[in-house]
């Protein structure tokens, strides 16, 4: 027998938002008017596995309602009741950022579930915010309109529509969407078109966030890696969408010690201390309405990070020597090149205040992390020099291809990251001849470049702050690390710290063993550092968590 | 396997379920295609999909194509279950339908059942949960089914969720049914149930409904009804015989006047009265199966309404029974059933 099966469609789940107005009604009378969320559960052929209806907590009573009502009609599926505190429903911000969450925290599973977001309820705000969602995919189902139902069809369910976002004729509006994303994307990399696939994600995740969430954003990131010019940008961008109307303000954390480091922040009354003459702002005063950005925020002293905290928590703050309480309402950016968790461990970072920061965290990969973005830093760096020194900047294209070539390799270690390329660029642009930069030119900064990245040269420490000797081993090691001898503790402290710069293991290898791999054919990198790492019982998940 | 074409007939869900009923019974599996496929919306819509599966729970049977829109279905019976089951419609479908199909495998299960419904009891297009009470069911008594119906609570369209109990023993011994003559007209009476509506409406309807069959007014009663979810009315009129009760009922809609639903209930009754066959037109269709599955009998009635026709050929299909229609006057057929 041929026996011709459709395939069994998949469960339906359709997310309504309770509508105060259109949804309403009470006793019998209420199935005199056509309710657009009961009236889903009513349709013959729409077979609703599970229903999750969004409510605003003051309509409680109605949300329960309405939900009984959906149980009975459509006894197959289950009812979810979910609130969402809305102070403003007409708040575009507030609206988009309330049904982002839902969307963010819900357990979507598409594999086994289709996805019916319902439009007709709610206000215009909220219909713009579900469709802007469905189109950026962060709802992934279909919207679903109704309609009342005709007049020749007086106390029926009405019609519904299921409309496909992905099909052809939503194209014209989609496009104009994603164009307008598009914007932000780049603008949020400078304009620099990067190729590197991680490290596009990752912007496009930051635009999502910056676009959706008040909540502090954390930039980690070696240093030179563009963390400052990142948080300029956010801040930037949130200026353009009217999200901030105060201004940036960016402070290092590393340069901030002592007394000077509470009265900058939080401000001081007059005579707060000796030579407090007057009375003092404060950065977080500066930053209200605005960006507050800290970097190097694991640089910051304990006592600053306690009231760090509670100024973010609560919105409030006492400067120094005054029993008045300041209020500063900023969003928080931070940036920090040191790995915050081991902080926490070692007892130098408050944990909650680690909690309260890294709700959105944002790791910024090093240069060499991204080979195939030199190419258009290069370019831009190009551009910028030019700018700078006011005549137009080229390279020939030996010169660009020997710069390139020794760029990508991994012996090039770019200890400062994008600051490094930056100074190298400048350095070339300088010296070259008519802006046009030569081969020769190329190799002296080639050699420039070596020097200065060498272990012997003291003229640029490889970092601001870099990690004190013996910090990893101990760390994750523990006890056992006072049984090694000396000779084996430096070598392992330098495997281990260039495999915490790195994402795996392979490129850890080729880093460690680059010289006796230019002389030999093939070798495995990856497994002579794993055999070396077991010697210690170490292995590289151990390594790469940021806890050990 | 048993092929079946749900384009036979009305081509509606009627097939479906005499033939999810008849395979319960029969242990035969059976596959139904093109089902609704000359339906607006074809396939397997909500109540049909609940229909299934109800059946299949009841004897635990194996099914494919239970899926909304699904023109082909394969469905393979096991044992039936006697006990407690529950099932619930919605869209305020009908539950007296549902019944109607769980009912001949109930019949036949090891032990006593409870059935417990959920959804449309007063539908416009299926039986009313009174008429099972007052005229299928006793009829059906008489040949030795013990089915005891219960309405906790009315479900009328939109919001359904009405509630009926039933009780049903196995069959243990059937009877031969014989209905030719109706008898004389013993009593008359009509009732005007409403809820959550002005009781104008019933009493509008049972003003028609009184003068149209001179009822008078101590056999007319508006009844409130408190235990329903929605809104909704029923007008019922029972046409009381020697041999048989015959119902009509009559379901308010929206947009439609209390005296249209009335005067097209009068002109139903009126239908009966002026007939002299005892079985009614709906009444026909329902008694097939029964009579099939136990002893066989006869019965006069109109002509046989495409409903009827569709019933006795699947009927056929499945247990070979012998089904005769004659017409035996110009308006009166006699169906006699030989399992």
């Amino acid at each position: 027998m041929a026996l011709v099966s459709p395939q069994t469609p998949l469960p339906r789940v359709v997310f309504s938002i309770l509508g105060p107005n259109l949804d309403q009604g009470r006793g019998i009378a209420r199935w005199e008017r056509w309710r657009p969320t009961v009236a889903l559960a009513r349709h013959d052929d729409l077979l609703l596995h599970r229903m999750e209806l969004l409510y605003q907590p003051s309509f409680a009573e109605l949300a329960r309602l309405v939900a009984d009502d959906v149980r009975h009609l459509a006894p197959e599926a289950e009812v979810r009741l979910h609130p969402v505190e809305l102070r403003d429903p007409w708040d575009f911000e507030e609206v988009y950022g309330a049904l982002h969450d839902v969307c963010r925290s819900y357990p979507f599973a598409p594999e086994r579930e289709e996805y019916l977001v319902h439009i007709t309820t709610g206000t215009h705000v909220a219909q713009i915010c579900l469709f802007l969602l469905t189109e950026s995919r962060h709802f992934p189902g279909r919207l679903l309109q109704t309609s009342p139902p005709r007049r020749e069809q007086l106390g029926g369910p009405g019609t519904y529509a299921i409309i496909d976002l992905d099909l052809s004729r939503y194209d014209r509006l989609a496009s104009r969407f994603q164009a307008e994303q598009r914007e932000n994307l780049a603008f949020l990399k400078s304009g620099i078109d990067t190729r590197n696939e991680a490290f596009n994600r990752l912007i496009e995740r930051i635009e999502l966030v910056a676009g959706a969430s008040r909540a502090p954003l954390l930039l980690e990131g070696p240093t030179g890696a563009g963390k400052s010019q990142l948080a300029r940008r956010i801040f930037e961008l949130k200026k353009a969408r009217r999200q901030v109307q105060g201004e940036l303000v960016d402070v290092n954390c590393a340069t901030l010690r002592g007394d000077t480091a509470m009265a900058t922040l939080f401000g001081h009354a007059r005579g707060a201390f000796t030579g407090a003459t007057g009375e003092r702002q404060g950065l977080l005063r500066k930053a209200d309405g605005g960006v507050l950005f800290l970097d190097e925020i694991g640089e910051l002293g304990l006592d600053e990070q306690a009231m760090l905290l509670r100024a973010i928590e609560e919105k409030i703050f006492y400067p120094m020597g005054s029993d008045r309480e300041v209020r500063s309402d900023f969003l928080l950016l931070a940036g920090t090149n040191r790995d915050l968790g081991a902080r926490v461990a070692q007892g130098k970072f408050r944990e909650d205040l680690l909690a309260r920061i890294h709700l959105w965290k944002f790791r910024l990969p090093g240069l060499r992390e991204r080979p195939e973005d030199i190419e258009p830093n290069l370019r831009f760096e190009l551009e910028r020099a030019g700018q700078g020194l006011g005549v137009h900047v080229t390279m020939s294209r030996e010169a660009r291809e020997r710069y390139l070539a020794f760029a990508v390799d991994p012996s090039s270690r770019w200890s400062a990251n994008f600051r490094d390329l930056n100074a190298s660029v400048l350095r070339m642009a300088t010296l070259a001849r008519g802006g046009r930069i030569s081969e020769d030119d190329v190799r002296e900064e080639i050699d420039r470049l070596k020097d200065s990245w060498a272990p012997t040269s003291e003229a640029h420490p490889p970092t601001p702050a870099p990690a004190p000797a013996g910090d990893l081993v101990s760390l994750l090691l523990g006890a056992e690390a006072s049984a090694l001898d000396r000779f084996d503790r430096v070598q392992l402290e330098d495997v281990l710290r260039v495999c915490r710069s790195t994402s795996s293991l392979s490129a850890a290898g080729r880093i460690l063993f680059a010289s006796s791999r230019e002389k030999k054919a093939s070798s495995n990198d990856a497994d002579r550092l794993r055999k070396y790492l077991a010697r210690f019982g170490l292995s590289w998940q151990q390594i790469a968590s940021p806890t050990g | 396997m048993l092929q079946l074409d749900g384009r036979n007939g009305e081509g509606g869900g009627q097939i479906l379920r005499t033939a999810l009923a008849l395979s319960l019974i029969t242990g035969q599996p059976f596959h139904l295609g093109s089902i609704r496929a000359r339906r607006r919306t074809p396939g397997l819509m909500r109540q049909h999909l609940t229909a299934v599966q109800a059946a299949a729970a009841v004897g635990q049977a194996s099914v494919e194509g239970a899926a909304l829109g699904s023109t082909e279905l394969t469905f393979r019976p096991g044992p039936i279950q006697a006990g407690e089951h529950r099932f619930a419609i919605g869209t305020a479908g009908s539950v007296t339908l549902l019944f109607q199909a769980l009912l001949p495998a109930l019949l036949r299960a090891p032990g006593p059942s409870t059935l417990h419904l959920e959804g449309g009891t007063h539908n416009p297009m299926a039986p009313t949960f009174d008429f099972l009470a007052r005229v299928f069911l006793p009829q059906l008594r008489r040949i030795g089914v013990d089915v005891r119906a219960e309405l906790r609570s009315w479900g009328f369209y939109p919001a359904g969720g009405g509630q009926l109990v039933f009780h049903v023993e196995p069959w243990k011994e059937p009877g031969y049914y014989d209905l030719r003559e109706r008898g004389s007209l013993r009593e008359q009476w009509a009732v005007a149930a409403f809820a959550g509506i002005p009781y104008a409406v019933a009493e509008r309807e049972l003003e028609v409904v009184g003068r149209g069959l001179s009822i008078g007014p101590a056999a007319r009663k508006p009844l409130l009804v408190r235990n329903s979810r929605g809104p909704g009315n029923a007008l019922l009129i029972g046409l009381v015989h020697e041999h048989i009760e015959e119902l009509i009922t009559a379901i308010g809609e929206k947009g439609k006047a209390a005296e249209q639903v009335a005067q097209e209930a009068v002109e139903e009754a009126r239908g009966y009265l002026e007939h002299e066959a005892p079985v009614g037109e709906y009444l026909a269709d329902q008694l097939l199966l029964p009579l099939a599955l136990g002893r066989g009998g006869v019965f006069r009635t109109g002509a046989p309404s495409l409903h009827t026709r569709t019933q006795i050929e699947t009927i056929q299909q499945f247990l070979g029974a012998a089904i005769r229609s004659e017409a035996i006057s110009e308006r009166v057929w006699e169906i006699e059933v030989r399992p």
